[in-house]
């Protein structure tokens, strides 16, 4: 998967961006970035995507322990 | 892993900058500059008028000094987007039988679209900088600009 950010500059000049395919701690640095540039971070949230990854890891290792 | 994170801009900037983003701003809402603007003022008579700073600014004094000011127009509506004593960015509308209440909100639409074109040129300017490619770009119905951007 490609690894993009999406920006979204709203009518008040407000920024939401998004990582899409950043994985580690990537994908903060990459919000950070764009942050540094608009002006003062307000909020940040993990995605459900990122839960999801998380739950999938852990099972996998659960899995691989029984064997 | 995957983030959203909101940022509330913040416009410091020398008056030339404010000036390239007011003008790229008000056209799409109708707004001209005017290069009179003493002639403008004595055509809007008996009018109301609306102030509105932008709290998160700061216009940078540069060599023309604190006269500086763009006059945009609009039917009977007048804006003026001026550097304030405190050195924030505000503008002052004026109309013709218009309310209060009316003057405000067009001028704080207008502040929003300056702030917004500021922001989008801060943004693609950095990103050209970074060599980083915006593969697609959209602006949805109520105004807000989509980027897509690769080479993170």
């Amino acid at each position: 998967m490609a690894e993009e950010l999406e920006i979204e500059i709203g009518p008040t000049g407000q920024v939401v961006v998004r990582t899409i395919g950043i994985k580690g701690s990537k994908c903060i640095d990459a919000a950070e970035f764009i942050a540094r540039i608009v002006g003062r971070e307000e909020s940040r949230v993990l995605t459900s995507e990122y839960h999801e990854t998380d739950l999938h890891v852990e099972r996998h290792q659960n899995i691989h322990r029984r064997h | 892993m995957s983030t959203v994170m909101v940022i509330a801009p913040l416009v410091i900037a020398n008056w030339s900058v404010i000036s390239a983003a007011v003008v790229g701003a008000v056209g799409v809402l109708g707004f001209a500059t005017v290069n009179e603007g003493v002639t403008a003022s004595r055509r809007v008579k008996e009018t109301n008028r609306a102030e509105i700073e932008l709290d998160e600014s700061e216009i940078l004094e540069g060599s023309g000094g604190s006269g500086e000011e763009i006059v945009v127009e609009k039917d009977d509506v007048r804006a003026i987007f001026s550097r304030d004593a405190r050195g924030a960015l505000k503008v002052c509308v004026e109309g013709h039988g218009r309310s209060k209440a009316e003057l405000r909100q067009i001028g704080e639409e207008l502040i929003g679209r300056v702030t917004q074109q500021y922001v989008y040129h801060r943004v693609v300017t950095e990103l050209a900088n970074r060599n980083m490619a915006i593969v697609n770009e959209e602006v949805s119905e109520d105004r807000t600009v989509k980027i897509r951007v690769r080479n993170w």
